[in-house]
C-alpha cells in the first residue's frame, strides 16, 4: 500500500493505489494512462492498440499488452513524483574485498566511465568472465554521487541470485527485490533489482540502468519491455547492456552508432571458452519417441556416471523429458537422475538438489541454459540442430562449462542429425572471442 | 501467424482432419494447441445430472450437495456445466474477470453460443453489481453470450446490512437474501417462458438458485441453468 510520497518518487502507478491525500499534493503529477487519439496508446507500456480488441462494452478502452501489471485502461490516470534522488552520498559504499584480473579491473574501469559519460554501451563479457564483480566499482561511484541505480534482468532467476551478492557487496546501501513472485514490499532505494517487466512501474527513476542477460526472453523481441526501459531511465541516464550473446537488434545499434560496445573476450580465469563437439546421429527424433537413444549417446552417459562427472542432458521440448529419462531407465543406469522445465513446479528443488551433489545430472529444456552455475560439469545437448536452441542458447549452454578455475575445461557434446546453420553460428561465436582472448 | 490469446505462443493454422471432412468452417485457432489440451471439458465424464460436476467413483448421482438442495428447494432445476473448474479454468477466469482482460471472452464464445442456443430457451444472464460494473467495464456473463440473443431480466438489488447471519438456519438464508430482483418490464416476457440463466462458474449453486427460484416466482415455466464452468 503507498502511504508516502516518497512511495511514488520515480514511478508510475494507477491513481487506484493512491491514496486521496497524496492525490492532492502539489509534488504528485497525473497523466491519462490509455489515450485515444487518432490511435489509441498505452502511456505506460507505449503499445498502439487495436481498437477492437481494445474496446470495452462501457465505451471504454483498455491496454491489453501490459493488464497482467493490473489493468489500464481511458478511465485511468497515471500518478508519479519527480525523483529527488533523497540518498545519502557515502564515500564508500563497498565492502566486497576481493580482487579482480587486470582484464576485468579494466572493464570495471571503464563502466566507472560509462556511468560519468552518461553514456549508452554495451559490455560483451564471454561467459564465466565474472561480470557482477565487475560492475562493483560502477556501483560503488554511482552511489557515492546519491544515484538511483537499476539493474533489471528478464530472468527472474538472474535477479534471485544477484540479490544477495549485491547486498553482500554494499551492505550498508538501501536495496529492494522487485519481481512477480516477490512478496517482498516496494520500498524507496537507492539500488533496485527486478525483473524488466517491473520497470512498468518506473518514470525517470534511474541516473543508472544496467539490463543484464538483455538477449533474453521475454526482453529480446518485446516492444513493450525496451519502451519500459526508456521510460524508466531518465532522460539523461546511463545505460549498461551485458550479455555474452547480443541478439540482431543490439548488433544493429552498434552499427548505427547508437550503442558503443567493448568486448571482455576471456574469463576470469584466463581459460579459453570450450568449443563444442559436434556428434552426427541418425534418427534421433524418432528414437527419442520411443523412448530409445543411440548406442554412442548411452555409452557417453554410462562412462560419465562411471567417472562420477556430473552433467546437464539438454533436450529440446518438454515432451523429450520423460522419454529421454525413460530411455536411459531402460538401460537399467544406475545412477540418480531427474527432469526439468520451466514451469515445473518443483525447479527451485531439483535446480538445489543438483546444486548440492545430490543428483549426478539432470535432464532439463533451456530453461537452465543461463543464470545458474553448476561448478566443473560437462553439458550434452540432444537435437542440437533443433529450432528451438538458438545459436545464442547454444552459447550459453556451451558457457555452463569450465566456469570454475579447479576444471576451467570439460565437454560439450552436441548430438544432431546435421550439422545446422545455428551450431554452425554458435562454433563461429565461441571460436571468435577465443581468437580474441588468444591474442591479449 | 497469429498468437495464443492466452499464452502468446505463434500458432500456425491448425487444421484437423475432422475439420477437412465436416461441413463445417474450421475453427477459428483463437488458442493454442497446448492451452487448449489443459482445459478438461465435462461432456466426457460422468456428472451429476442436476448440478453437472464431474462424478468421481465415491460419488452418488445427484451428488450429495444436490441431494440437499432437492429437501429444501420447492422447484426443479438443472445445471449443465461446459469445462470442470481446473486450474487452467481458475487461471481463465482470473485473468478474464479480475483483471479484466475482456478480449478472453472470445475464447469460449462459440462452444457458449452452441450450448445456449441449443436448449431452444429464453437466455437470462446472470448480472453484475453496479460497483462491479463500474470497475470491470463489462458483465463477464454476457461477454460469453455477446453473440446470442438474450434477455437483461435480472438486476442486482441494492446490497443491505446482513441482518444477524448466524441466527438463521440455511434455508432461511435462501429464502431471505435473494440478491436479484426482476427488471421492470420483464413480467410478460418471463411468464410461461421457458429459461435458462446463464453464468460463469457454478461453486456453490446458491447464486443462480436464487435467479431460478426468482424467475419461477414470476411464472416461468422451467428453469435450466448453463455455466461455463463447474
Ligand atoms: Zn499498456
Ligand atoms: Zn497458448
Ligand atoms: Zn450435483
Amino acid at each position: 500500500m503507498i502511504n508516502s510520497i516518497s512511495d511514488l518518487y520515480g514511478r508510475q502507478l494507477s491513481e487506484l493505489d493512491v491514496p486521496q491525500k497524496l492525490l492532492a499534493s502539489s509534488a504528485v503529477h497525473q497523466r491519462k494512462a490509455v489515450v485515444v487519439g487518432r490511435s489509441i496508446t498505452c502511456s505506460r507500456c507505449g503499445s498502439t492498440l487495436e481498437r477492437r480488441q481494445a474496446a470495452l462494452p462501457n465505451g471504454h478502452y483498455y491496454c491489453y499488452v501490459c493488464i497482467q501489471m493490473k489493468r489500464m485502461d481511458t478511465r485511468s490516470q497515471l500518478v508519479f513524483a519527480d525523483e529527488p534522488n533523497q540518498f545519502s552520498k557515502p564515500e564508500h559504499a563497498l565492502s566486497w574485498k576481493g580482487q579482480l584480473t587486470p582484464m576485468q579491473a579494466e572493464c570495471a574501469k571503464q563502466i566507472v566511465r560509462i556511468f560519468k559519460n552518461h553514456q549508452r554501451h554495451l559490455l560483451w563479457a564471454v561467459t564465466g568472465a565474472g561480470k557482477t564483480e565487475m560492475l562493483f566499482e560502477g556501483l560503488n561511484w554511482a552511489i557515492s554521487q546519491g544515484y538511483r541505480i537499476g539493474i533489471a534482468s528478464p530472468r527472474i532467476d538472474v535477479v534471485i541470485e544477484l540479490f544477495p551478492r549485491i547486498q553482500a557487496a554494499f551492505k550498508t546501501t538501501s536495496m529492494v527485490l522487485l519481481h512477480g513472485k516477490s512478496d517482498q514490499p516496494y520500498r524507496y532505494s537507492q539500488l533496485t533489482i527486478c525483473t524488466t517487466h517491473q520497470l512498468l512501474r518506473f518514470y525517470h527513476a534511474f541516473d543508472v540502468l544496467i539490463i543484464d542477460e538483455v538477449d533474453v526472453f521475454p526482453f529480446s523481441g518485446n516492444p513493450m519491455l525496451h519502451f519500459g526501459v526508456q521510460n524508466a531511465i531518465k532522460p539523461t541516464g546511463a545505460m549498461l547492456y551485458l550479455t555474452a550473446t547480443p541478439d540482431e537488434q543490439l548488433l544493429m545499434q552498434i552499427k548505427r552508432g547508437k550503442l558503443s560496445v567493448s568486448y571482455l573476450p576471456i574469463r576470469y580465469h584466463s581459460h579459453l571458452l570450450p568449443e563444442p563437439t559436434i556428434i552426427k546421429v541418425r534418427k534421433l527424433e524418432q528414437l527419442i519417441a520411443k523412448e530409445m537413444l543411440s548406442k554412442p549417446i548411452l555409452k557417453t552417459i554410462r562412462s560419465l556416471v562411471r567417472q562420477k562427472q556430473r552433467f546437464l542432458l539438454f533436450v529440446p521440448h518438454i515432451k523429450d523429458l520423460a522419454a529421454v529419462s525413460a530411455a536411459i531407465g531402460h538401460d537399467n543406469l544406475q545412477a540418480r537422475y531427474d527432469t526439468v522445465y520451466s514451469a515445473d513446479p518443483t525447479r527451485l528443488e531439483k535446480v538445489s538438489a543438483m546444486r548440492h551433489n545430490q543428483l549426478d545430472f539432470l535432464i532439463t529444456t533451456t530453461i537452465l541454459e543461463r543464470g545458474v552455475t553448476f561448478p566443473g560439469i560437462d553439458v550434452l545437448v540432444l537435437k542440437a540442430d533443433n529450432e528451438i536452441f538458438s545459436a545464442a542458447a547454444l552459447v550459453q549452454i556451451a558457457g555452463r562449462v569450465g566456469r570454475n578455475s579447479s576444471r576451467p575445461f570439460g565437454k560439450v557434446l552436441f548430438y544432431c542429425e546435421r550439422k545446422s546453420a545455428t551450431i554452425r553460428t554458435c562454433q563461429r561465436q565461441i571460436n571468435q572471442m577465443n581468437q580474441r582472448a588468444k591474442k591479449l | 501467424m497469429k498468437n495464443c490469446l492466452l499464452c502468446q505462443a505463434s500458432i500456425r493454422e491448425q487444421i484437423g482432419l475432422d475439420d477437412l471432412f465436416s461441413l463445417r468452417a474450421a475453427k477459428p485457432t483463437i488458442i493454442c494447441q497446448a492451452c487448449a489440451s489443459a482445459f478438461s471439458r465435462l461432456s466426457a465424464t460422468p456428472v451429476c445430472q442436476l448440478c453437472g460436476r464431474k462424478l468421481t467413483a465415491a460419488m452418488t448421482d445427484p451428488c450429495y450437495d444436490c441431494q440437499r438442495w432437492e429437501k429444501q428447494a420447492a422447484f426443479s432445476f438443472s445445471n449443465r456445466g461446459l469445462y470442470d473448474y481446473n486450474a487452467a479454468m481458475k487461471t481463465y477466469m482470473s485473468r478474464y474477470k479480475f483483471l479484466g482482460d475482456y478480449r478472453l471472452r472470445w475464447v469460449f464464445m462459440t462452444e457458449m453460443k452452441v450450448a445456449v442456443t441449443r436448449t431452444k430457451r429464453l437466455v437470462v444472464p446472470i448480472p453484475v453489481t453496479e460497483a462491479t460494473m463500474a470497475i470491470r467495464g463489462f458483465n463477464q456473463v454476457v461477454g460469453l453470450i455477446d453473440n446470442c440473443r438474450f434477455v437483461n431480466a435480472l438486476t442486482p438489488v441494492a446490497a443491505t446490512k446482513e441482518s444477524n447471519q448466524s441466527a438463521k438456519s440455511r434455508a432461511d438464508r435462501l429464502l431471505l437474501d435473494q440478491p436479484f430482483k426482476l427488471v421492470s418490464g420483464m413480467e410478460a416476457t418471463v411468464k410461461d417462458a421457458k429459461i435458462v440463466i446463464v453464468d460463469d462458474v457454478y461453486t456453490t449453486g446458491t447464486t443462480i438458485r436464487h435467479a431460478a427460484r426468482l424467475l419461477y416466482q414470476a411464472g416461468a415455466t422451467s428453469v435450466t441453468g448453463i455455466t461455463l464452468a463447474r
